[in-house]
């Protein structure tokens, strides 16, 4: 059982290179092998829940195998099963399921639909690999891999030159964060002495890595985590990613990559638990996010964004969570979130599919239309604002009290996003399914969805209302993740029934008020539009955040002109080129006195040996009897000399 | 004759047998060329296989006198830091002439010059007498000059001679240094090895002095900044398949002699020097990818991205320990494989389009998908994507020199993401978005293209999903070195 779970990412893999390469001659063009591996994978997950929670296999289990050795380290291949593992596992692989069971119908005669579902089982491999890796070095690798997926599935109908430019956008915001996360990847290893989870976790619990190194290292790689899961102020790529299929977005935008960063979090939390600075940064962080994003989702009418919104917040909530020392709440609240928001897309996805627009000014009054897809959004808006007894409000709670025991300032941001989050519902959930058709054409041709589609939504549909309670019982997901070691600060003693009975009013009241104003007093949010048009603008312009980061990019920009501008016109022709040039001139010179001085200086010693030749020819007659004058004179001469002598 | 020397004469035997046939029987030459670059691949590919991993020496070693009078002898021999660039040396020069069948131009000289260069880049790698790597370092020269200054581009002469000038300088500089450690030896001898123990006890000042000249011939090969600028302009200029060679092995010749011998041979001037050189191993990573950025042409944009990759090799051998070795002489290799794919598949539009200019396109992955999808793994692998080959010596090159230098190696990371973003905005500008039909009547990748590109591909993949595969030969071998130098 658990020697075999490393089948499921390895498995993944195959299928994805089977898709690519076979597809064509498979069933559903290779889509029934990903949905079988997945379903496989989904079976899988559930057996070793149940037999985690009757506590039949011990956990943690860690097996590996030689990578490869490098300079004295020694790198592995393995896998690391704890309840953490598990419970993610089963997010991993359900909602895989159920989407790739979705996007048969929803795909359905698109010209690369085999090539989407070798996207998604190349994703499913990669997050499955994030979730049950043993080592750090392989959770970056699956962490990057997962991102590369993210890219090309945002940007799968790239034709669309908006959609390329969201893949490229999302893979560089995350790039930023992950530089961060590389960095923090590097001071861990040189304070614990190794990638290896099991070993990291171990030291620290010993307390054997220095607090600081702890404190940098969380920090670093929270700044990966916040790229992933699209934390303030990275999280501009998430509502842009939307641009993806819509079953995309439910997967990957919603349940399963987004969450890697919470899961890193918790994957590490007894490093994090070592530093109180990490965990601060970690919990405000996560508040700031769950505000900010609650409030875009406000004014925001696009149906997907409105979701994109509110998963950026629900994430800030789950950082929240673990930053206050609320480990099972924001693993909890994960798991929930993973199933209603899944639910809430692929609903959307099939209200997008029906009426061909994203823009819920263009829709309205589809609840007749499509009665599946509208009980099943309702019950995952239910969900999602936290009203009981559905899943959310188990998870946000328990969330809200982590916060409240620790700080109450977070716990009233935490409060105030809870209350924008059953606003913002009710008014998606009022104007796309209430009230009177907007664009009549589109809502004629509307049509409820295949059952391959709404079968999946039926079944999330049921995870979201009964999860929540299910795994409260007697505490069983809080046995099956929880964190024994110790805090780094004390905690407020908090009363959970108050704490969930003033969050249920507080998300029923202002759930209430969202419908109540869309459905019957449309005037009046179009009068508060009018109103508070500089908040409006602040919240459509995303705080100014996107300008912020383009603002970077310009400069970067500006950085690569000026430096190519430098290495070409300074560096090349002119110290390069220039040097080049003045040594020709040189030699030009020198050539000039070669010519002028040094060959003259010769030309003028032949000159004057030349000159000297003539003249001593002139001597040279020929005529015997000069020669014998001059003999004469000579012997006259010496003969002289001698006799002086 | 040993293994080594044999497969050094291989492709001279080429290129000679090339030089006995007419010119105008291009498919023999063709042939000829094939047949003796793929058995030179085979027997370095045996040498590959032959090479114990265990043993952290030399080996395949041979040596006989060559010229006594001044003890100059011809010794070969290789190790792990050697071996894989040998192999890598075949490959690519193999899939390099492969591609280069459609040169029409005076083929007899171009693959006659192909071969030589080959048989100066094996030399280089496999000597272990210093005079001899010289002979075999100079030998590279004189065939790139006329393969980029005859079937170039536009500013072929230019590119040529700036080439061969600016290296020719690099390695006047380097003979100099040969030359002094030659007479402070004793006795007076070229032998590598043994001026490795020799030099050590030379003063420090001597050993500076000795270390920068060869490091300027070193870096100008890599190209390590400032001097760097040689280079866009020789791979812009070069045809498809000499850019391969260029890219993905003269450049590591640099690399390969600082490790080889520099630092070995010269512990003190590399302590004094490693301040400068994280320095500009960090100004490669940051700058390169900076000018890359800029670049409106593809195959400049790759010429730069190299001195980016070179600078993550030189971060890696600054670190002076197992891992940042490790992940240097990886980084070679794949950077040889990746960059080199990558420059093949620049001559693939550019044959199609005679254009390499970025913004001329649009949308080509929806008509161009098997191009496409090679292109965007190649470029994934080059932004250092994991499970590719890239990833790993990256990792490694990032993760030895933190432990030494955390800031610059933090510093350093702002290369990665330049990275990562101009090669996305050239996929973006130029497979992804509405499609040009100004190029519907081209034709996707050919089966000539395709033979040459897709065992980098594959290796692209293997080496990154089984780093084993080659750090296995490097690890013992550099973990020795790394230890004896310190």
């Amino acid at each position: 059982m658990l020697e075999y779970v490393y089948i499921l990412p390895l498995l993944s893999f195959a299928v994805a290179g089977l898709i690519l390469a076979f597809g064509r001659w498979l069933p559903l063009k290779g889509a029934s092998a990903g949905i079988l591996v997945a379903a496989w994978g989904f079976s899988q997950g559930l057996m070793l829940f149940v037999k985690a929670i009757q506590g039949t296999i011990t956990l943690p289990y860690e097996m590996s195998i030689p990578w490869f050795s490098f300079g004295g380290n020694q790198a592995t291949l393995g896998v690391y099963v704890d309840g953490l593992t598990i419970a993610m596992l089963i997010v991993v692989t359900a909602v895989s399921l159920l989407v790739q069971i979705y996007s048969t119908g929803y795909m359905h005669g698109d010209p690369r639909f085999k090539r989407f579902y070798c996207y998604l089982s190349l994703f499913t491999a990669s997050m499955l690999g994030v979730t049950l890796t043993n080592n750090m070095m392989v959770f970056f690798m699956c962490w990057e891999l997962v991102g590369v997926c993210s890219y090309l599935l945002i940007g799968f109908w790239f034709e669309k030159q908006s959609a390329a430019y969201a893949g490229k956008k999302a893979f560089i915001t995350t790039k930023l964060g992950d530089l961060g996360f590389l960095v923090g990847l590097m001071v861990l290893f040189y304070a614990a002495g190794t990638f290896e989870i099991s070993k990291i976790l171990e030291l620290a619990h010993k307390g054997a890595i220095p607090a600081l190194a702890a404190g940098i290292a969380g920090i670093l790689m929270f700044m990966g985590a916040a790229g992933k899961s699209a934390q303030f102020p990275l999280f501009i790529w998430l509502p842009d990613a939307m641009e993806g299929p819509s079953p995309v977005s439910a997967l990957i935008h919603a349940a399963t990559m987004v969450a890697a960063g919470v899961y890193m979090v918790a994957r590490l939390y007894a490093v994090y638990a070592l530093s109180p600075m990490a965990m601060n940064t970690v919990a405000w962080t996560g508040a700031i996010t769950a505000f900010m994003a609650a409030s875009l989702a406000l004014t925001c009418f696009d149906l997907k964004r409105v979701l994109a919104f509110s998963t950026v917040s629900q994430l800030g909530y789950m950082m929240l969570a673990l930053g206050v020392g609320g480990f099972t709440a924001g693993m909890f609240h994960l798991t929930t979130h993973a199933y209603f928001k899944a639910l809430l897309f692929l609903a959307a996805g099939s209200v997008i599919h029906a009426v061909h627009t994203n823009d819920m000014r263009e829709m309205g009054g589809l609840r007749h239309k499509m009665p599946i897809t509208y009980i099943t959004f309702l019950l995952g808006t239910l969900a999602l604002c936290g009203i009981p007894p559905f899943a959310g409000y188990f998870s946000k709670d328990e969330v809200l009290a982590a916060a409240l025991a620790r700080n109450p300032v977070l716990f009233a941001i935490g409060a105030m996003a809870a209350a924008m989050t059953a606003f913002y519902m009710a008014r998606a959930l009022v104007m796309t399914f209430h009230g009177k058709p907007k664009d009549a054409h589109k809502h004629d041709h509307a049509h409820e969805s295949p059952a391959v589609m709404t079968g999946p939504l039926i079944l999330l549909a049921a995870v979201s209302v009964v999860s929540g309670f299910v795994l409260t019982r007697h505490e069983m997901f809080e046995h099956l993740v929880n964190f024994e070691g110790a805090l780094p600060f004390e905690l407020h003693h908090v009363n959970h029934s108050a704490v969930a009975l003033f969050s249920s009013i507080v998300a029923a009241l202002s759930m209430s008020l969202g419908i109540w104003l869309y459905k019957a007093r449309p005037d009046i949010p179009a009068a508060c539009r009018e109103t508070f048009s500089p908040i409006v603008n602040m919240l459509e312009k995303r705080y100014w955040l996107d300008a912020f980061f383009l603002k970077l990019v310009d400069i970067g920009d500006s950085m690569s002109r000026f430096m190519f501008s430098f290495d070409f016109n300074f560096l090349d022709q002119l110290a390069i080129d220039g040097w080049a040039w003045l040594t020709l001139k040189l030699s030009k010179i020198q050539g000039w006195i070669d010519d002028h001085v040094v060959d003259a200086a010769l030309n003028a010693t032949g000159t004057i040996t030349m000159s000297a030749g003539r003249m001593a020819r002139l001597a040279q007659t020929g005529l015997v009897q000069n020669y014998l004058l001059f003999v004469a004179i000579a012997v006259s001469i010496f003969a002289a000399i001698a006799f002086a002598g | 004759m040993s293994l080594l020397s044999l497969i050094v004469v291989t492709p001279l035997i080429g290129a000679l047998l090339i030089l006995a046939i007419p010119g105008t029987r291009t498919k023999l030459i063709q042939g000829v060329a094939l047949v003796f670059s793929a058995l030179c691949l085979l027997l370095t590919g045996y040498l590959y296989a032959a090479f114990d991993k265990t043993v952290v020496m030399m080996q395949f070693v041979e040596k006989f006198s060559w010229i006594p009078a001044f003890n100059i002898n011809y010794c070969v021999g290789v190790d792990g830091l050697s071996v894989a660039l040998v192999t890598l040396t075949g490959l690519l020069t193999m899939l390099a002439i492969i591609y280069s069948f459609n040169i029409t131009v005076r083929v007899k000289e171009f693959f006659f010059w192909f071969l030589l260069l080959e048989v100066g880049m094996l030399g280089v790698f496999v000597a272990l007498d210093f005079f001899l790597f010289y002979v075999f370092w100079e030998l590279t020269l004189v065939p790139m000059y006329f393969l980029i200054g005859v079937w170039g581009g536009p500013k072929k002469e230019y590119a040529a001679i700036k080439f061969f000038l600016y290296t020719l300088f690099g390695s006047l500089l380097m003979l100099l240094g040969i030359l002094a450690l030659y007479f402070n030896s004793m006795p007076h001898t070229f032998d590598m090895l043994e001026l490795i123990k020799q030099g050590s006890l030379l003063p420090r000042a001597m050993q500076i002095w000795i270390f920068l000249a060869l490091y300027v011939g070193f870096a100008i090969k890599i190209p390590a900044f400032p001097f760097h600028t040689w280079l866009p302009l020789a791979h812009v200029e070069a045809p498809t398949g000499v850019s391969v060679i260029l890219a993905g092995v003269l450049l590591k010749m640099g690399t390969y002699g600082i490790m080889r011998f520099s630092f070995p041979a010269l512990p003190q001037a590399t302590k004094w020097f490693m301040p400068f050189l994280i320095v500009i191993a960090i100004i490669n990573i940051v700058y390169g990818a900076f000018c890359a950025m800029a670049q409106k042409d593809l195959k400049k944009m790759v010429a730069y991205s190299s001195v980016n990759h070179m600078g993550y090799c030189m971060l890696g051998m600054t670190a002076m320990s197992g891992i940042g070795w490790n992940g240097a002489v990886l980084q070679m290799i794949t950077h040889g494989l990746i960059t080199g794919s990558l420059f093949f598949l620049v001559g693939v539009i550019y044959d199609r389009a005679h254009t390499r200019d970025i913004d001329a396109f649009g949308g080509l992955a929806a008509k161009f998908p098997v191009y496409a999808g090679l292109m965007i793994i190649q470029v994934m692998a080059s932004l250092g994507l994991p499970g590719l080959a890239g990833f790993v010596g990256e990792f490694l090159c990032f993760l030895g020199a933190f432990n030494v230098w955390p800031y610059y190696v933090a510093v350093g990371t702002i290369g990665i993401l330049v990275t990562a973003a101009f090669f996305l905005r050239m996929i973006e500008k130029v497979f992804l978005g509405p499609f040009n039909e100004k190029w519907a009547a081209l034709k996707d990748i050919g089966f000539r293209e395709m033979v040459a590109i897709v065992p980098l591909v594959i290796l692209t993949v293997v080496i990154g999903v089984w780093p084993k595969f080659c750090l296995d030969l490097i690890d013992p071998t550099i973990t020795y070195l790394v230890a004896m130098i310190k």
